[in-house]
């Protein structure tokens, strides 16, 4: 922010890589993609790459994490080397370890732990190419992964951001966006508007704030769907349909009643 | 996040197929699973590929930078190889730096790319003493299903051949592609119950307690050799697993590796 | 949205406006009945429940499972029974008594047992017993692992899978709820169980499954003979 040489993010009415102000860069998302993992998901965001994968609930390793009446959370976020402009070292850095802390904070809320007490749900979430907002999209890739493992919870997750260029607010910032605009709010929120993750840096007037919200929130709608139906499509490809007039074929498990 | 035992009965089947000659995906001892290569997946990467190998998933990138060379080697450019097992791809990887299993591997992949001389370290020098380029070879694995030394080597070398040297960045000129000048192909082999299994997975790496990797290079001289695990190699079985190590090279090559 | 019975559901998808419905896999919030699982909607009876289509086994007393030996520790062989829990097996538990010296003689690490869940306390510390005919350790034989939540479906409505399969495939089979199935026979005929059993783990949530496998197990026999 504060360059010597301005950049026009706007032409015509349309950003630099063509979308209007309001609008997502093109998504793609894969479930179970990994054959180890109990849930993974493979999601591009843009030019952005991510693999979200799911480990448990599975013990404790060390054992004196384990909390007595819940499973515990844990969120790993870690960007591979080549997976930005110039080469980074492997391993955490401190910006890795907030965004996981934040990542985790914003689906920590909607896991049901108490089902498995003693034991971990772990999350990785890998990225293999960066261009703004991968933790949106680590997010998105976790919850679906999560889905994936058969952990329960109240619902998914969907994560995204919104910015300012140019004095406009805007929708999914790519990097040059991010990098040279005017702020950036990530959220992540339930499909019902709760909110579980808020971050903001940059410089915005409070109703500036108020619009990028509600709009961070359209985007994040439109996210849903696209999570939902990949987990959905998933089952009737194989099936043929979602209905039937038999008696459900997965029931027969009184004894566990 | 530890190694579970395996059961006995699943190790007294797996003897029991290799005793008929039989594995328990129904490959020849010699036989590699489906290779799937994908390169260039990483557009932001100067190189990069997507190797699958039966279920085993591996993505190396490619990144080129100018830096100082070693202060005994000023004309030489830099190859730095690094591998992480990353916990996404298998229960047993736990987060942190390398260990011994993971430094094992990028050393021995970087054996291949620098023993074969597949890349001209001269060719790198940019102003000798002071700039040549570095080019670092990273191996991000993601699915750990057997066998991640040879899908490794392929995604390194795949990554390698199509990558390219981003000189209009650094004012050095225009972009040109890496000269990779040889194809090392690594080829791995377990043992166990006496017999000489190529192309493990899983079960079968759990089940032996002895491996041996061969790279080759385009011309079939071998040019890196690594036997790993606590067990016996007898000479025979080396000589014999060079020989097939060769001939499979040589068809991965041809399939996926020469255009 | 409400869904229908046998939609493909996510977590939070609303299945119901009525309380009482709530059945297995579901929650109740501000009124509305919510899936918690990635599964399927089940109307049955006149509850509304999710029957999951991933997830892991969480042991329930009287529930037979297959598991393997870890450790042996004071008296208690250590079980993998495919579960965040691990199960013990304690040296009173077994058909015969046995001294604690003798342990690792009579069942040693990295064996196999067909055992049942005895109980399964407050802090997730699972007893096993093999105290009965019907359970013992496994010396011959092959072990294939499916996804839990699809053990139902292998077992069928009263048994009427288990028991087609039973009848046709010329094995012994035994089914652990732990997603773990035994299979004894020649290796041609477990090499058929195993494949039918994992066309039923890719299959269960699809109708027809039962006259589906018995049609292919047909078609394999003709095949064969």
């Amino acid at each position: 922010m504060g360059m010597e040489e301005k950049v026009s993010f706007f032409k015509d009415g349309l950003r630099l890589d063509g979308r209007r102000a309001d609008e997502l860069r093109p998504i793609k998302m894969e479930v179970g993609v990994l054959a180890r993992a109990d849930g993974s998901c493979y999601m591009e965001m843009g030019d952005n790459k991510v693999i979200a994968a799911v480990y448990g609930p599975r013990e404790v390793h060390p054992r004196h994490l384990q909390e007595a009446t819940r499973a515990i959370v844990r969120y790993r976020y870690n960007m591979a080397s080549f997976s930005v402009e110039e080469r980074k070292r492997p391993g955490p850095d401190r910006r890795s370890y907030e965004v996981s802390k934040v990542s985790r904070e914003a689906l920590e809320p909607v896991i049901l732990t108490s089902y498995f007490p003693k034991s971990v749900v772990d999350i990785f979430v890998e990225v293999l190419q960066a261009d703004a907002g991968t933790r949106t999209a680590g997010i998105n890739a976790a919850s679906v992964a999560l889905a994936d493992a058969g952990i329960p919870m109240k619902s998914l997750i969907s994560s995204c951001a919104a910015g300012k260029v140019d004095g406009e607010i805007v929708l999914d910032p790519m990097k040059i966006e991010d990098n040279l605009g005017e702020a950036d709010v990530p959220i992540a929120m339930t499909p019902g508007g709760d909110i579980t993750l808020l971050q903001m840096d940059g410089r915005l007037a409070p109703e500036e704030f108020r619009r990028a919200l509600e709009l961070a929130k359209t985007g994040c709608q439109q996210i849903y769907e696209i999570q939902r139906k990949v987990l959905v499509d998933r089952y009737s490809s194989i099936s043929g349909s979602g209905s039937c007039d038999q008696a459900p074929a997965l029931a027969e498990d009184e004894i566990h009643e | 996040m530890s190694d579970v035992v395996m059961a006995e009965i699943r190790k007294d089947y797996l003897y029991h197929l290799v005793l008929k000659g039989e594995r328990a995906d129904g490959r020849a001892f010699d036989e590699y699973r489906d290779i799937n290569l994908e390169t260039g997946p990483i557009r932001k990467a100067d190189g990069s590929a997507l190797v699958r190998l039966g279920k085993t998933q591996v993505m190396v990138g490619v990144k080129i930078q100018p830096g100082e060379p070693f202060s005994d080697t000023p004309n030489k450019g830099v190859i730095i190889t690094n591998a992480e097992l990353v916990p996404l791809a298998s229960p047993n990887f736990e987060p942190g730096p390398p260990n011994e299993v993971g430094i094992e591997l990028a050393r021995v992949v970087d054996r291949g790319v620098r023993e074969s001389g597949a890349i001209d370290l001269e060719a790198l020098c940019i102003a000798p003493g002071e700039k040549v380029w570095i080019v670092f070879i990273d191996v991000h694995i993601l699915d750990d299903c057997g066998n991640l030394m040879d899908a490794s080597s392929l995604g390194a070398i795949a990554a390698l051949m199509t990558a390219k040297v981003p000189a209009a960045q650094y004012n050095l000129g225009e972009d040109y592609p890496l000269p990779v000048k040889d194809i090392p192909v690594a080829t791995t082999a377990v043992e166990f119950g006496d017999a000489t299994i190529f192309d493990p997975d899983t079960d079968e790496e759990s089940v032996a307690d002895t491996k041996l990797t061969v790279i080759t290079t385009a011309d079939g001289s071998v040019c890196g050799m690594q036997k790993s695990g606590p067990g016996f190699l007898s000479q025979d079985h080396i000589y014999r697993i060079v020989d097939i190590a060769c001939e499979r090279a040589r068809e991965i090559r041809e399939k996926f590796l020469e255009v | 949205m409400d869904h229908k019975d046998r939609d493909v559901v996510v977590p939070g998808d609303h299945l119901s406006d009525d309380p009482k419905k709530a059945g297995e896999g579901t929650y109740v919030k501000d009124g509305r009945v919510r899936s918690l699982l990635y599964g399927m909607a089940s109307s049955y009876k006149d509850k509304v429940r999710v029957i999951p289509l991933a997830g892991k086994y969480v042991p329930s007393p009287g529930d037979t499972v297959i598991g393997t030996v870890q450790d042996i520790v004071f008296s208690n062989w250590i079980i993998n029974i495919n579960s965040p829990y691990e199960g013990l097996l304690h040296i009173s538990e077994l058909p015969r008594k046995i001294e604690m010296n003798e342990m690792s003689k009579f069942l040693r690490i990295g064996s196999s047992v067909m055992a049942r869940v005895k109980d399964v306390d407050s802090t997730m510390k699972v007893e096993l017993t093999m105290n009965d005919r019907r359970l013992g350790i496994l010396t011959r034989g092959r072990v294939a692992e499916i996804s839990p939540t699809r053990v139902p479906r292998l077992i069928g409505k009263g048994g009427s899978m288990i028991n087609m399969l039973k009848k046709e495939l010329n094995c012994n089979l035994f089914v652990g709820q732990n997603g773990r199935i035994w299979v004894d026979g020649n290796d041609d005929d477990m090499d058929l169980a195993l494949k039918t059993i994992l066309i039923i783990e890719k299959e269960a949530h699809t109708t027809g499954l039962t006259d589906r496998i018995t049609e292919f197990l047909r078609a394999e026999k003709e095949a064969r003979s």
